[in-house]
């Protein structure tokens, strides 16, 4: 749930990037975090275990600045995507204002990616809140691998697989080269943004 | 594809998956590229390709051997525990210990037990939150340690004075609760509820007869601190047409053991009951926390000539007996 600080004029939301595990989700963060240095506002903060695993969750602050008056400050975080790791997900999850869900395009993935989004959608619903209506953009990462012919799934293939029902954004993307990163994250920002201002207009 | 392409294109998928950590990923490819070469028996060189391949599988197992046996909730640094309780502390209440007990719970979530054990025993400190941070620590004991160090610490706290019955028997519920979803079916020792001490005995000291007269108390006439507050009174009716009734009046006010009763003018039975220096007996006098038989004298009588009441008579009467 975002904080409005009405005093100092202040939002700030937690935005979360969900996927499988190795699918590139604590990457999209490095990627901004070094990309986008004007924004970051303080130390990316990773928490990882054996193999570079995320353990408990990747934090990164950053701002925009004034938007109509309001400083806006985006909380990033990322969920430790080995199976194992339902319950760290979970207490991740909780004031989720926007999710990015980060599937890997390589074939043998193709279940994992699936499995992740059902997931996804078990989590939300405990806190009562329905991954039809929450903020949802859909990245599909790895998608440079093609160039060095590694077996991708088609983005049509992955729309099928993910995206049939929900109808959200979806970017193809390589969190490793960059491509993608931002306009995933931005228009992430946008519906999380548009959400809340519906949010108070009706509160 | 001819068949050497193939095996190179899965061996090459197989380094791939491994270099990015999708280990069983990898070792399917590392097994079909196996399967490969020994079902083809016209390949050059199998046996050195079968043993370049089994020791690329002996490193990637030796990998998933590694991830398998990583902790699951490791201990971390005291800044990620810092941040953990900045990021994940739910509590926006004002109240400190609250806060501080949200904290110590976030925590314990991302099985930080030590630290969050540590939190929860300064916790006990606070009233407002003793009892939760309690509860907590069994928790952490059950996750951490053992189901005997959560039966330790609870009969630690039976033995010491931290809690009163009533909260130690909220923690054996608890407790057993915990245990029962683990599988254990044990009773706990409940917290007894002191029985009422007996009032210690005054030893007095061995004193001759002529001494007793002595000391022997004098009887004071005035009890007035020995008489309850008293609500109201019972008075059965000896006369008249309404011979035999208990008719009941408040006490107006008290004073010692004067209390003072209002009666209206036309209740004229009572105003002839009621005659200055007389004593009632059979009165029941009627208190907040009990009732009690006695006798009154009528102190005074006093017809009240203004005011609201005006008329009516005001009735003073003292306490004798009860």
């Amino acid at each position: 749930m975002a904080i409005f600080n009405i005093k100092k004029r202040e939002i700030e939301c937690k935005i979360v990037y969900y996927g499988p595990g190795r699918c590139g989700k604590t990457t999209n963060l490095e990627y901004i975090f070094k990309a986008y240095k004007k924004q970051v506002e303080g130390e990316m903060v990773s928490v990882n275990t054996e193999g570079d695993r995320t353990l408990f969750f990747d934090f990164l602050p950053i701002g925009l600045g004034k938007i109509k008056g309001c400083e806006v400050k985006i909380q990033l975080y990322t969920v430790p995507g080995q199976v194992q790791y339902s319950s760290t997900r979970k207490l991740v999850l909780r004031g989720v204002d926007g999710v990015i869900f980060v599937a890997d395009s390589l074939e043998v993935r193709r279940e994992k990616n699936m499995i992740s989004l059902k997931d996804l959608q078990q989590n939300l619903k405990e806190y009562g809140i329905s991954l039809f209506k929450i903020p949802l953009v859909i990245q599909h990462n790895k998608r440079d691998l093609a160039e060095q012919g590694f077996p991708l799934m088609s983005i049509e293939q992955m729309e099928r697989d993910l995206n049939r029902q929900l109808k959200v954004p979806s970017f193809p993307a390589s969190a490793f080269t960059g491509q993608g990163v931002g306009a995933t994250l931005k228009e992430c920002m946008k519906l999380t943004l548009k959400s809340l201002q519906k949010e108070m207009q009706i509160g | 594809m001819n068949i050497v392409e193939n095996i190179k294109a899965l061996l090459k998928e197989a380094g791939l998956y491994h270099s990015m950590g999708l280990l069983s990923e990898a070792m399917g490819k590392y097994k079909k590229a196996v399967e490969m070469i020994e079902d083809n028996e016209q390949l050059k060189s199998r046996t050195n390709l079968i043993d370049g391949i089994s020791k690329k599988i002996n490193l990637l197992e030796k990998d998933m051997h590694k991830v398998e046996a990583a902790a699951d909730k490791p201990e971390v640094s005291a800044k990620v525990q810092d941040l953990i309780k900045k990021l994940f502390t739910v509590a926006e209440d004002k109240n400190q210990d609250a806060v501080a007990l949200d904290g110590a719970i976030a925590l314990a979530k991302f099985g930080q037990h030590e630290r969050a054990l540590l939190e929860f025993k300064e916790l006990l400190a606070k009233d407002s939150v003793r009892v939760v941070a309690a509860k907590n620590i069994i928790r952490c004991h059950m996750a951490n340690t053992s189901v005997d160090a959560a039966v330790d610490q609870y009969e630690q706290w039976l033995s010491s004075d931290l809690f009163v019955p009533g909260e130690l028997n909220k923690l054996r519920f608890f407790l057993e609760s915990l245990m029962k979803k683990e599988g254990v079916e044990k009773k706990l020792l409940p917290a007894e509820t002191p029985a009422a001490t007996p009032e210690p005995t005054i030893e007095m000291p061995e004193v001759e007869e002529a001494e007793i007269a002595v000391l022997e108390i004098e009887e004071d006439e005035d009890h007035d601190d020995e008489v309850l507050d008293i609500n109201s009174i019972g008075i059965t009716l000896d006369s008249g047409p309404r011979k035999g009734d208990i008719v009941e009046l408040d006490v107006s006010f008290q004073s010692g053991n004067v209390i003072s009763l209002l009666i209206t003018h036309t209740d004229t039975d009572l105003i002839e009951l009621f005659s200055v220096g007389e004593t009632l007996h059979n009165i029941q006098f009627y208190s907040s926390i009990a009732m009690f038989g006695g006798s009154g004298i009528v102190d005074t009588k006093t017809h009240i000539e203004s005011g609201p009441r005006r008329g009516d008579y005001s009735i003073d009467l003292k306490v004798v007996g009860t």
